[in-house]
Formats: C-alpha cells, sequence, structure tokens
C-alpha cells in the first residue's frame, strides 16, 4: 500500500494547491523526517520517507507536472495516448524548423520557435486543467498528451541555447 | 575497572568532528569551539592556510605544505600541487593536458603521477596525505582524536570526483559524515552567523573551480534551489594566462614553468591593491591583467544565469550576493559580479576561510544532538543522471538540480524477440549523446525470460543519497530478476586498492616512526591531563585529602615529563601508571553518575 503524493501532505487529490502552504508543509515535514534528523536506527526509513518527500513536492508545485499525476492517478497512462494525425505533423513540422536552425546556428530562430511553442503549450495546460476541474477526464487527457510533447520540445530549445552559449 | 582513558568523553565515542575545506590551492580544517566555528592552525607556524601541495622525497618521506611549496622550485616533478583538478579523471581527459609540471605514469583508468623514491601516486592518495596532515594538526589542537569530518567539494564535482574524494577521506583515516558542496557550505557560515532569511547567490571562484549557487533560507530550512559552475576553471587559470602573455611561444622546462607560475601567481596577488608591477622583467599593469582575464571572468556569467534560470528567478529577486575564494579578492571579478546581480556583493568573513568555517558548522550539527533542532540543510544534484537508449541518446532519469535523497525509476521494454539480457549504462551530464555524457558505470542485466519484443519489461531504479552518490538497481518485472550495484566510477579506486593504500601509507609517513609514537603518547598525556583537572574540579570532593595529593602529584610529574622527554615508552608508562591510579576514583564517580540518572529517573 503506496501513499500517493497528496496524501503525504495531508491532501486531497486536486488541480489546485496552494504552493506557498505546500512549501511550507514541505519544510515542517523535512526537519521532521530528513536522515539528518534522527538516529542510526531510523536512518533507512528516514533516507525513504525524505526520498518520497522530495519526489511528491517536485510533482505537486509544478502545475504541469501534477496535472499529468492525477491523470496518473485515474489510471491514464500519458505515454499511450494516441495523438490526432494532424497534430503529429504539426509538431513534426516544427521539430524539423528546430533541426535546421540548430544546424545553421540560429539562435534568434530557435528562439523564435521556443517562444511560439512555449505559448501553445501554455494554452494547451490551461485547457488541460480547466477539463480536470469540470471533471472531464478524456477532454483533459487529450490536451495534457499535447502539453508532454511540447514539453519535450522546449526542453530540446533549452538544451540547443545551452549549448550554444 | 575503568580509568580516564575508558571513560573519556562518552558522548563522542569518535571523538571530535572537523570541517575541512579541501581546496585545489589551499586547505582548511575547522571545528566549533565554544559554539563557533573557527579555523585551526594548519602548519606548525601558525598559518591556517595549508598549501595543498605534497612532495614525495627519494626516501619515500612525503612533506605537506609550505614546506612542500619550497621544495618544488628544485623538484617540480616531485612536488604535486593542484590534484583537486585530477580527482576522478583519466589521462585521456581533457583536463589533464593542461599546462602544468606533471610526470604522469603509463597506464589507463585513473591518473598517476610518476614521483621519485616510490609507486606511481594517484590524487587521490595525494589528497589523502593533505587529509591525514590536517587531521593531524586538528588532533593536536584538540588533543584529542579526530575521526570525524565533513569534506567539502565543489557543487559541480560530478559521482567520481565526490567517490574520490570520499575515498581520500577513508585513507586518511576520517569517517566522512558528509560531502558538503562548496558553496552550501559558504552559505551555511553567513546564513547561521547572522540569522538571515533570504534568497542568496553564491558567487564560489577558487584556485582551480567555480561554483555558483542560488539558496533560500526559510523557516530553518536551508534549501538549495540550483547550482550551476565549471570544475575547471579558476584562479590558476589567471596564473596561466599570465604566463602565457609573459612566455609567449617560447619554449620552457617543467621547472621555469612552475617558477614562472609562482611569480605570475604573486604579480596577480599584487594588483590586487597596486595598479601595477613587475614579472619577470616585464611590467604589468591592472589594465592588462584585467584585459589578460577577461574572458575566463565572462565565462563565470553564463553558468551564473543559468543557475538564477533553473532556481526560477531574477537577479533583482535576490536578497544578497555572497563571495567566496581567494580569486574574489581580485577587483575585475568583484566589478563582474557587481553588475551581474546588480548589488554590492559579501564579503565579511574572509572568502579563503568561509567554506571550512561552514563544514565546522554542518559537522557541529550532524555530531552534537543539542544541535539538531537548527538549521536543515536540503542540497541538489549538480548533474542529471541517465540512462543510454537506443541509438545512443540519453534519455534523462533524474534531472539536475533535484533535491537529494532522491529516487526515480524508468521501464525499459526489450526491443527483441527471445532477448534474455540488457545492457545497463549509467551516464551523467546534460547533454543527448551518450558521447557528450560522462560514463559512470555498465553492467548487464540477465535472466530475462524469453518474451516477444517488447513484452519484457525492465525497471531501472536510481537513488541518490545525501551526498550525491548514486547507486542503481535493475529489476525484471515478470520474474523479479535483479541487479543493484553502487555506481563505482570509473575513475575511482577499488575497494582492494584502498585497502593496499591503508596498509602502504603505514610506511612513508611524514615524520619517522619514533617521532610519531611520541607525538601521539605527548596528546594522549595531554588527553588525560586534562580529564583529571575536570574530573578533579568536579568530583574532588569524592577523594580523601591523601588520595587527593597522590594524585595531584603524579600529574604533576606527568606534565613535567611530556614537555621534557622524547622517549615516548616513558611518556607511556607515566601515562598508564596515572590511569591505574585513577580507577579508584573513577568508579566514584561513576556510582556518583549512576546514582543521580538512577534518582532522576521515574521507572
Amino acid at each position: 500500500m503506496t501513499v500517493n503524493h497528496f496524501e503525504i501532505f495531508g491532501l486531497t487529490p486536486s488541480v489546485d494547491v496552494d504552493v506557498p502552504a505546500l512549501e511550507a508543509k514541505y519544510r515542517e515535514l523535512s526537519l521532521e523526517h530528513h536522515p539528518d534528523r534522527v538516529g542510526a536506527d531510523q536512518r533507512l526509513e528516514a533516507v525513504q520517507k525524505t526520498t518520497s518527500l522530495n519526489e511528491a513536492v517536485k510533482v505537486l508545485r509544478d502545475p504541469a507536472r501534477r496535472a499529468f499525476y492525477l491523470l496518473q492517478l485515474e489510471g491514464i497512462d500519458l505515454e499511450k495516448q494516441q495523438m490526432p494525425m494532424e497534430f503529429l505533423e504539426s509538431i513534426l513540422e516544427q521539430r524539423e524548423q528546430l533541426e535546421i536552425a540548430k544546424r545553421q546556428k540560429n539562435l534568434p530562430k530557435v528562439r523564435a520557435l521556443g517562444a511560439e511553442v512555449g505559448h501553445t503549450s501554455d494554452q494547451a495546460l490551461a485547457e488541460g486543467l480547466k477539463a480536470l476541474r469540470a471533471g472531464e477526464v478524456p477532454a483533459a487527457t487529450s490536451a495534457l498528451a499535447r502539453v508532454r510533447y511540447y514539453t519535450r520540445f522546449l526542453d530540446e530549445v533549452e538544451a540547443i541555447e545551452e549549448s550554444a552559449a | 575497572m575503568k580509568g580516564f582513558l575508558q571513560i573519556h568523553d562518552p558522548l563522542k565515542p569518535k571523538g571530535h568532528a572537523v570541517g575541512i575545506d579541501l581546496g585545489t590551492t589551499n586547505s582548511l580544517v575547522a571545528g566549533v569551539v565554544h559554539g563557533k566555528p573557527v579555523c585551526l592552525e594548519a602548519d606548525e607556524n601558525g598559518a591556517r592556510l595549508l598549501p595543498s601541495v605534497v612532495h614525495y622525497g627519494r626516501d619515500g618521506g612525503v612533506v605537506v605544505g609550505s614546506r612542500a611549496v619550497a621544495l618544488m622550485p628544485s623538484h617540480p616533478t616531485d612536488t604535486l600541487k593542484s590534484v583537486k583538478r585530477f580527482m576522478g579523471k583519466s589521462l585521456g581527459d581533457a583536463e589533464t593536458q593542461k599546462l602544468g609540471a606533471y610526470r604522469f605514469a603509463e597506464g589507463t583508468g585513473i591518473v598517476r603521477f610518476q614521483v621519485s623514491g616510490g609507486q606511481p601516486v594517484t590524487p587521490i592518495e595525494v589528497s589523502g596525505e593533505i587529509l591525514r596532515a590536517l587531521k593531524r594538526r586538528a588532533e593536536s589542537h584538540f588533543a584529542g582524536k579526530v575521526e570525524q569530518a565533513v569534506i567539502t567539494v565543489p557543487a559541480y564535482f560530478d559521482d567520481a570526483q565526490r567517490q574520490a574524494t570520499k575515498d581520500a577521506g577513508r585513507l586518511a583515516g576520517l569517517e566522512v559524515l558528509r560531502l558538503l558542496n562548496e558553496p552550501t557550505a559558504a552559505a551555511l557560515a553567513y546564513g547561521l552567523d547572522k540569522g538571515s532569511q533570504g534568497r542568496f547567490a553564491v558567487y564560489d571562484l577558487g584556485g582551480g573551480t567555480f561554483d555558483i549557487s542560488i539558496l533560500e533560507l526559510t523557516d530553518g530550512v536551508f534549501q538549495v534551489k540550483s547550482v550551476g559552475g565549471d570544475s575547471a576553471l579558476g584562479g590558476d587559470d589567471f596564473d596561466r594566462a599570465i604566463v602565457k602573455w609573459v612566455a609567449g611561444d617560447k619554449p620552457l622546462s617543467p621547472s621555469e614553468i612552475s617558477n614562472l607560475l609562482q611569480a605570475a601567481r604573486a604579480a596577480k596577488e599584487a594588483l590586487t591593491t597596486a595598479s601595477e608591477t613587475t614579472l619577470a622583467g616585464q611590467q604589468l599593469t591592472r589594465e592588462k591583467l584585467d584585459e589578460l582575464i577577461a574572458p575566463l571572468i565572462e565565462k563565470t556569467g553564463v553558468a551564473c544565469r543559468r543557475a538564477l534560470k533553473d532556481a526560477g528567478l531574477k537577479a533583482h529577486e535576490l536578497d544578497g550576493v555572497v563571495l567566496v575564494g581567494g580569486s574574489t579578492r581580485v577587483p575585475a571579478v568583484r566589478r563582474f559580479v557587481q553588475q551581474l546581480f546588480g548589488k554590492e556583493p559579501l564579503a565579511d568573513i574572509d572568502p579563503d576561510q568561509v567554506v571550512a568555517l561552514g563544514a565546522a558548522v554542518q559537522a557541529d550539527l550532524l555530531t552534537n544532538s543539542e544541535r539538531q533542532d537548527e538549521v536543515l540543510l536540503l542540497d541538489v544534484i549538480p548533474l542529471s543522471l541517465g540512462l543510454e537508449t537506443m541509438g545512443g541518446v540519453v534519455e534523462k532519469v533524474i534531472p539536475r538540480n533535484s533535491t537529494i535523497p532522491m529516487a526515480a525509476a524508468q521501464v525499459f521494454t526489450t526491443f527483441q524477440d527471445g532477448q534474455n539480457a540488457m545492457d545497463v549504462h549509467v551516464l551523467q551530464g546534460e547533454r543527448e549523446l551518450v558521447e557528450d555524457c560522462r560514463s559512470l558505470a555498465r553492467f548487464r542485466l540477465t535472466g530475462i525470460p524469453a518474451m516477444p519484443a517488447g513484452m519484457g519489461r525492465v525497471e531501472v531504479k536510481f537513488s541518490v543519497d545525501a551526498d550525491g552518490i548514486l547507486s542503481v538497481a535493475a529489476k525484471e518485472q515478470s520474474t523479479g530478476a535483479e541487479q543493484h550495484i553502487t555506481v563505482k566510477p570509473t575513475h575511482g579506486l577499488t575497494d582492494e586498492e584502498i585497502e593496499q593504500m591503508l596498509l602502504d601509507s603505514i610506511d612513508h609517513a611524514e615524520d619517522d616512526m619514533q617521532k610519531r609514537l611520541l607525538r601521539e603518547q605527548q596528546v594522549e598525556a595531554q588527553r588525560i591531563l586534562i580529564d583529571a583537572k575536570k574530573q578533579l574540579a568536579e568530583n574532588g570532593d569524592l577523594l580523601e585529602p591523601t588520595e587527593r595529593a597522590t594524585m595531584q602529584s603524579s600529574m604533576h610529574a606527568l606534565e613535567q615529563l611530556a614537555a621534557a622527554t622524547a622517549d615516548h615508552h616513558a611518556l607511556k608508562e607515566a601515562i598508564h601508571a596515572l590511569d591505574e591510579q585513577s580507577k579508584p576514583f573513577v568508579e566514584k564517580i561513576m556510582n556518583r553518575a549512576i546514582s543521580r540518572a538512577v534518582v532522576g529517573q521515574k521507572v
């Protein structure tokens, strides 16, 4: 029986989380369970507890990760979602453009693509969150599955920017 | 029956715990004394900084510190400096090709330096000698054993470099309580001293490494938000830039390079206050120095901007910037930091000492039960950890700047019909391709039952402990076939090698055996005398006047002998005599302590 990320913080699963309150609770629980705070005999358990705590806060403090996790709790695996053909085509097209800009070392173009996709991603996330709040799981799944693709794209943009620096 | 030697400091069976800044150029040891962290004298002349230089003599003797520095011009290849740069590195790494007077031993894997008078030595052994020297100084200071330490490492150290540092600690006979990131240590020193809350950047430019960290202190929790830096950038590079300028294309011998580097360093330091100086007959102005080092300083800016971004903060949201490392004394560096962050940096703690002081604070927090309710430190891993997937691409399993301890798992499926094994290749770094990342370990999970492609599911789980050191487990989900390893980096030492080195190190200690034994007995004598005085003061009423007088005269005799004799046997006997004499007294003290404890306790 594993405790879910929300339960660790005494929360019920929900789309919206008071992040400052979450962070405060995280500090409180860290002070209580961190291996540095316990005797040698409780160390192993403390490491496990602190690890779960660190994993949980990482998911819950970020709206996108939190939304993905809510779907996971619903038993939905975003990685297995069939995406509409036109969406896949458009993302492939954008990836190709990014690849070309990368090869040409055209950093302004890389950034412009990043800004464009970032904007679309924010919209898809907002749509997904709205659907989740309304309990419309299929709509949320479709929107958030797109966010995953956009996130990958944005990671790539970041990697290119970094290696250029 | 027990004497003083057995009951010594019952709450701290391991002796004192210290903080050690194992630096590229200089190393320091600090301890908490009367609740305040202080840097201890690191050599016989009372200096706090111990140059991280080790000389290997033809007779097999080892000299550490300023005495080794003095031997550098005459023995450039037998005197090793800046070995921290080679920790966890192989001969093939680009780092080893830099300007410097090292003679490498042939071979693969870990770097070994060829020195006169014996086997080639690894950077781990050289660092071990530095740590041992610091441990001895601390033992003299406390007149007692020092067996536990917090050792600092640059935040940017990878797994191999961290393992190497831990191994060096073991070689020196230290239990490494924690490897603490240097910038975190600095912030700890500042944070606790000033009791402040807020967000800080720590800009740490040392001799050989650059680190930037963004930290947040709230409600007694010190949280590292992000770290970044360059493990091969520091003040030594400034010196090299100066040497390149002054020498031009002229070929130089190792001793010429060594001499010029020392002169360049002196010139750089002089230009902190002066506007010009001379070096090898040439005029060097501060403007020229600024120009020579500008590209190096600029490199630090890239890492700073990235760290801010990772922390999700803008420069103006920071409450302060802390300067660490001797190289932040260079005026051009201070100017750069001020411009970059838009605020005057803090530098009120000596930038050379601040890391060691912070390490001592952490050592105290970890060992002193009374301080457990004070600040808690939450650190991060500096580099992403991942696995090789199809096509030589790295899949990140734990991204950089994740708070530790941390665990994460990834499931991989078989890609061939009937595939019965899977190779697991563990990597560290931010780049996409395997060849651009650092290979930490490879192992093979066997015993996967025959299944169609895609049906076999292997879960690979990464766990990172509080030191930032990784272990990996792979498990086939249908059968439960399992492999588990603590990642021993390719460029580290095996346990057997460490054992052998521990044995070897007994032979070539800095001093000969007689001197060492004498010093040990002197420390022992001091220790028992301190205890005896303390017990007489606290529990002297338990003794008859005659008993007390005998005891005092034995103490007096021991004190005199310890100061005068060169015979460690005689000293040992005198210690033993006092210890024997103390036994009835100690028994009375124990009885008193026990009866007090029982009375105070509700059974």
